[in-house]
């Protein structure tokens, strides 16, 4: 017990305070985005930097996601440090072109004579009915391709451990997956610095079971760990892996030498995700280092339905973890552990009513 | 007023897809419909002269502000609220939602969420008619901000190159979002249209819908004679913040006094006379999808994988 109260940050504060941060930092620092300047301030997390660095710094853009990306490769060459908003990843599809085509090879391509550090932030949004094109967790698209960093913050500490770090320091082009229900929430958060704000983190110990989850389904699996403790007794290590390339499997490794079981919790599709690619690490290590099937949990194979009714169904939530967690564990579907009756954060998801 | 059958027609078209929307309003706060909604208020007239000039065979494309597109080409009004609410009795079993209502049954072929992404579908539509020979036209509805992507310019130089029966149509609002065009766009909707050398016609009373009809009706008769594209666009306006069922003047990013002025031409507000002819038997109609659509069950999990491949 620490006597001093943790500090409390919502994730949308941290966001706000690493832009404002990064923009007093540098004058060479710019933010662009649809709606950047304007008073919903992407959520948030840029209101009021327009006032405060004026337009040309944090600047709205027109309908040109493919060009504004393009723009952002002649900004960084030129030594001015470009972030981009996009309020929802589906759109950076658009700008896919330049991102993998040009930002991903810029360096290499040219024997590394250019650098193109720059932070392309999106936005990932889920509920109050995203449907198919509002709703796309893209990091593993992304994570395929040589010479991008894909970051997935899970929390208000992840954010202000890392984007100062990218900002002023990391050299490379980032894109990061904010998860839009994440945004009001609120997070004790640590301000000592990290050694490498890119490393996965342990944020839980326990003998049992390994779960490693990005983004929002880090929250689950933190909840899921608690509720397998009370109502089982089973005790599990949950490592955030908040960046998904270049992913340094020692933690995970060194987890699955005393548990011997994984369940992998991800925002997006399983197929070719990264369950996939975190299998792919464990079994290329150690493949005896398994004693039980992995189980791996993500969006259902087809895209995000609309309805409510369906959408429930298509997301993995606090009990499908704790399902799957509780089966791998003693090792039968009839597990005898009680589920949740609650279905997820669902109050959180209730409370956020809509369209944005 | 006039006082023909295709004014009265069309008024009541537009009259129902702004009490439709109205409904919307009002059932909102009760969580019934769980989806962001793009309300069309102010908008209706565009949609329903176009539609009114279309025949019936024509192909539609839209965005996700397509209440009004769905409405006026003939879509089931229970259908639509079903879709709202995320019920299988909805047009697409409720996997679409507001965002992305479709209604083959009277050629809208779709509506995307993606700025622009509709515009190559108009064209591939137009292209299937000219290679098959149907004597289709292509109806492609899209926002001023379309316009700034760089789809819509390839788009436009390939139906022009190739002479292909669309009707290309901007709903200018003036906003994409929160931002106006003025500190969006460098050039003239109008140059930019006859860059590539597709005819271009614009309307400045967007909230006539006997205008709209007679002006869409001569450029489909021109494509349909076999002269390829043609650009119409309509000034409208957007009466309601840009997602979502409130009003948004207190925010500094608009003035009133412009919806004010666009009030007082509207002829669903001035032809009070006609509002009090139809009203009753709209409302009526509406009540009647909410109930229906109401009672048509949510989608279970054997929709979930249903569909994907
Ligand atoms: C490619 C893409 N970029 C950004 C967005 C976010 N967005 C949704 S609607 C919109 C404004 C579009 O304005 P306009 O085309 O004029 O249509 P309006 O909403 O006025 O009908 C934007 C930027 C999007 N949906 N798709
Ligand atoms: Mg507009």
């Amino acid at each position: 017990m620490t006597s001093a109260t943790p500090e409390i940050v919502s994730y949308a504060n941290a966001l706000l305070e690493t832009m404002d941060g990064a923009l007093g930092a540098s004058p060479n620092t710019v933010i662009l985005g649809q709606g950047a300047d304007d008073f919903k301030g992407i959520f948030g997390s840029t209101t009021g930097l327009a006032v405060k660095y004026g337009k040309d710094r944090v600047s709205d853009m027109p309908l040109m996601e493919e060009g504004m990306t393009g723009i952002a490769v002649g900004l960084a060459l030129n030594g001015v440090y470009p972030i981009l908003t996009h309020i929802r990843s589906d759109f950076v599809l658009l700008s896919a072109n330049q991102i993998i085509n040009l930002i991903a090879k810029y360096k290499y391509m040219f024997g590394g004579l250019f650098e193109l550090p720059m932070l392309i932030r999106t936005v990932v949004g889920r509920s109050w009915g995203q449907g198919a094109q509002h709703s796309q967790s893209l990091q593993s698209l992304f994570a395929h391709i040589p010479g991008l960093t894909v970051i997935a913050p899970s929390s208000a500490q992840t954010v202000l451990d890392t984007y100062p770090y990218l900002t002023s320091t990391f050299r490379g082009p980032v894109i990061s997956f904010e998860h839009r229900m994440l945004y009001s929430l609120d997070f004790e958060v640590d301000r000592t610095p990290l050694a490498n704000p890119l490393a996965p983190r342990l944020i839980r110990s326990g003998s049992d079971l390994t779960i490693v989850a990005t983004s929002i389904m880090v929250l689950e699996a933190k909840r899921a760990a608690r509720w397998l403790e009370e109502h089982a007794g089973i005790t599990c290590d949950v490592i955030d892996l908040h960046c998904l390339t270049n992913i340094d499997p020692t933690l995970i490794l060194t987890s699955l030498k005393k548990t011997g079981r994984l369940v992998v919790a991800d925002t997006s599709w399983p197929a070719f995700g990264t369950a996939a690619e975190v299998c792919r690490l464990v079994v290329q290590a150690d493949p005896t280092l398994l004693k039980a099937p992995v189980r791996s949990l993500g969006m259902a194979p087809a895209p995000c339905p609309t309805a409510k009714a369906l959408e429930d169904l298509y997301y993995p939530n606090l009990g499908t973890v704790v399902d799957a967690a509780a089966s791998l564990v003693r090792g039968r579907a009839d597990h005898g552990v009680p589920l949740p009756a609650e279905k997820t954060m669902s109050d959180i998801y209730k409370k956020f009513r809509g369209p944005f | 007023m006039p006082s023909n059958a295709a004014y009265d027609r069309m008024f009541r078209t537009a009259l129902l897809i702004r009490r439709v929307e109205e409904k919307i309003i009002e059932i909102y706060p009760a969580d019934k419909i769980q989806s962001p909604v793009h309300l069309s208020i102010g908008q209706e007239a565009v949609s329903v002269g176009l539609c009114e000039a279309l025949e019936r065979q024509d192909l539609i494309f839209g965005t996700y502000r397509s209440h009004a597109l769905y409405i006026a080409c003939g879509g089931d009004l229970t259908q639509m609220f079903a879709e709202l609410m995320g019920r299988i009795g909805g047009v697409s079993k409720g996997k679409a939602g507001s965002m992305h209502l479709t209604y083959p049954a009277r050629g809208f072929m779709g509506s995307s969420a993606v700025v622009a992404s509709h515009l190559p579908h108009a064209v591939g539509s137009a292209l299937a008619a000219k290679l098959r020979g149907t004597n289709q036209v292509a109806l492609c509805v899209f926002g001023d901000g379309s316009l700034e992507e760089g789809v819509a310019h390839e788009t436009f130089n390939f139906a022009a190159l190739r002479a292909l029966p669309v009707l290309f149509v901007c709903e200018n609002n003036t906003l994409a979002v929160h931002t106006s065009i003025r500190d969006r766009q460098a050039f003239s909707i109008q140059k930019m249209a006859e860059l590539y050398g597709i005819p271009y016609a614009r309307i400045d009373a967007g909230y006539d819908f006997m205008e709209v009809q007679r002006v869409a009706a001569s450029c489909a008769a021109s494509i349909r004679a076999g002269g390829g594209p043609q650009f119409l666009e309509i000034a409208t306006y957007r009466a309601k913040e840009h997602v979502g069922t409130g009003e948004d003047f207190g925010f500094g990013y608009r003035d009133r006094a412009a919806y004010d002025a666009w009030c007082a031409k509207d002829p669903l507000i001035t032809d009070q006379a006609s509002v009090a002819a139809m009203i009753d038997a709209i409302d009526a109609e509406i009540a009647a999808a909410v109930v229906a659509a109401e009672a048509s069950p949510a989608p279970g999990l054997d929709e979930l994988l249903t569909d994907v491949i």
